[in-house]
């Protein structure tokens, strides 16, 4: 009797955790029915459900942030309240609402709120969007190229937010990239896509390319297969610098002006990386790579170098193995010439 | 002037000598400045990290015009580049052999150096072999994988077709290294002239005295001390 009252409340429980699950997808599914549908609501209303439906935002559900809509939706007449951005993220925009960036941009004119991701989900490219909005890619260079060296290299290289953040750490993102097609009329190489990737992995998930035993972590064995297999000669690791923690405030800091605050040994940043692979919604899963990986010294990351901070230490001792050397010679020949040199006093 | 130099030889002319010299400059520059870049933390000689990327790219380049320089006109206007630099079958066979037993025993024992430069043959048989690995293998490497390194973005399809970025990083500083090791011998071995600043000197003024070119009073004086000696 006791054990049929357990499965009786247990059941219940179920239940009553059931409903506003169903509900909510219910409801989002309801919304997209006519906002998914560009005719229907027009181009302002109108949410593209395959960029809305992987965001954290989608999960909350609609109502979440639409709380004044009802079930007689749009025909009550009622305007559609939306929430404030800052009621969630209260620290980051506090951080914007401080910088001059605030005085020209709202929230909404970076980050459209149904097809925002967090910064592991979107590409170094991908975060210079909302920038390039704004910034035309041409100013950029010219101002960073007054007193940046290699300042084509770095723009290239680094998501904006790597220097105009207050972020203190860092850590290492490599991109799978491919060598473009000369059919598609353009040199050098581009980001893989998820069905680009899928073309080498076969029925495999893409993530086998590199992770082998699929133990969802990356050793520095794997990362030398990948590297090392004649196969994958097109495709190559880009590695970027991405700061560890999302902030906002978009102001350099004056020691991101030193060189040596990226470009020196020891850096904790050049420890953590990550693989980040492409995911089938067009948003990107990051995959933790084993430490050291950047300071490996040449099938690890074969194309990510920076000067001073990937540095390896066998390399060093090498070299100074060599130069010193160079001084056999002085020391050995010129003690001995000391010692012996009465012979050639004639 | 021609009485001058009546006993001595003109082995090296000016373009070498500026060549030489503009060399021996660019590499200390290139030194100095590489070690701040690799090792920021303990090397800051030349003040900020970006001004020694700025010397270091500026001294690369100018070695490298340079390098290219005395390869125009040792093989164009000299055109004795071959001569010179690539050593002979006999040299292989003997010369070598015979340039380290001097260097490394008759010369302690007092002998001379059975090697005697003239301008057509300028390199005795070990120096031959030494810089022809460092002028046609080790500089122009270096060199190429500077520029490489100067123009990633630009050439980064090249760099992924020759093995990498951090491939291409390790020979660069590999051959620096070489290099730099070479700078104490190649010091050194230039004080073992007749005196130890003579083939400096003729780095600096093209003349080398000849080997018999001593001054009359020169050579009573020798022959005095060998007679002394002798006693």
């Amino acid at each position: 009797m006791k054990m049929d009252c357990r499965i009786l409340w247990s059941f219940l429980l179920l239940m009553v955790l059931a409903v506003p699950l169903s509900a909510s997808a219910m409801e989002m599914d309801d919304c997209l029915g006519c906002h998914g549908d560009a005719d229907e609501v027009g181009d302002e209303l109108f949410i593209d459900a395959d960029k809305f439906t992987p965001t954290v935002h989608a999960e909350m559900g609609c109502m979440t942030c639409h709380e004044s809509v009802t079930d007689e939706h749009p025909d009550d007449g009622e305007a559609v309240t939306r929430a404030d951005c800052l009621d969630c993220h209260e620290e980051l925009g506090g951080q914007y609402m401080a910088t001059e960036h605030a005085e020209n941009a709202v929230c909404s004119d970076c980050h459209n709120p149904h097809q925002v991701h967090g910064i592991e989900a979107v590409s170094g490219p991908e975060m210079n969007q909302q920038c390039s909005q704004c910034h035309d890619g041409i100013d950029v260079m010219d101002s960073h190229a007054e007193w940046l060296p290699q300042a084509s290299l770095h723009i290239s290289k680094l998501p904006c937010i790597t220097c105009h953040t207050s972020s203190e750490s860092y850590v290492i993102v490599l991109n799978i990239t491919q060598k473009q097609k000369k059919s598609e009329g353009l040199k050098g190489y581009r980001f893989s896509s998820y069905a680009d990737l899928k073309e080498y992995s076969g029925e495999k998930e893409i993530q086998s390319l590199i992770d082998i035993d699929g133990d969802n972590h990356i050793s520095l064995a794997e990362l030398r297969t990948f590297n090392r297999n004649p196969a994958y000669k097109n495709l190559h690791l880009n590695g970027t610098m991405v700061p560890g923690e999302v902030s906002h405030d978009l102001s350099t800091l004056d020691n991101r002006y030193d060189c040596t605050f990226c470009h020196a040994s020891g850096p904790g940043s050049m420890q953590t990386s990550f693989l980040s692979f492409p995911t089938e919604g067009g948003t990107y899963q990051r995959m933790s790579v084993e430490d050291g990986a950047m300071l490996d010294t040449l099938y690890g990351t074969p194309n990510f170098y920076m000067t001073g901070s990937t540095r390896s230490s066998a390399l060093n001792i090498i070299g100074l193995i060599i130069i010193c050397g160079g001084f056999i010679m002085p020391i050995g020949h010129g003690t001995l010439r000391f010692l012996t040199r009465k012979n050639r006093q004639h | 002037m021609a009485e001058e130099h009546e006993h001595q030889i003109y082995l090296q002319p000016i373009p070498v000598r500026i060549w030489h010299w503009l060399n021996a400059f660019g590499i200390i520059t290139l030194t100095v400045s590489g070690a701040q870049i690799r090792f920021p933390e303990y090397v800051s000689l030349l003040g900020s990290y970006k001004s020694a990327i700025y010397l270091h790219n500026a001294a690369g380049i100018i070695v490298s015009i340079s390098f290219s320089l005395w390869f125009f006109y040792y093989t164009f206007v000299a055109r004795s580049m071959a001569n010179l630099y690539v050593p002979k079958v006999e040299d292989l066979k003997s010369g070598i052999l015979r340039q380290v037993k001097f260097y490394f025993l008759t010369y302690f024992l007092g002998w001379d150096n059975p090697h005697h430069p003239s301008p057509d043959n300028k390199f005795n048989p070990m120096q031959k072999s030494v810089y022809l690995a460092i002028m046609f293998v080790m500089m122009p490497l270096v060199n190429l994988s500077g520029i490489f390194l100067i123009n990633v973005d630009p050439l980064r399809g090249l760099i992924v077709m020759i093995g990498g970025l951090k491939l291409l990083a390790v020979l660069h500083i590999l051959l620096a290294c070489c290099l730099i090791a070479f700078l104490p011998t190649h010091v050194y071995l230039a004080t073992l002239g007749r005196t130890p600043t003579d083939h400096i000197k003729t780095m600096w003024t093209g003349w080398e005295d000849e080997e018999e070119g001593h001054g009359e009073e020169q050579q009573d004086e020798s022959k005095g001390e060998k007679a002394s000696s002798g006693n």
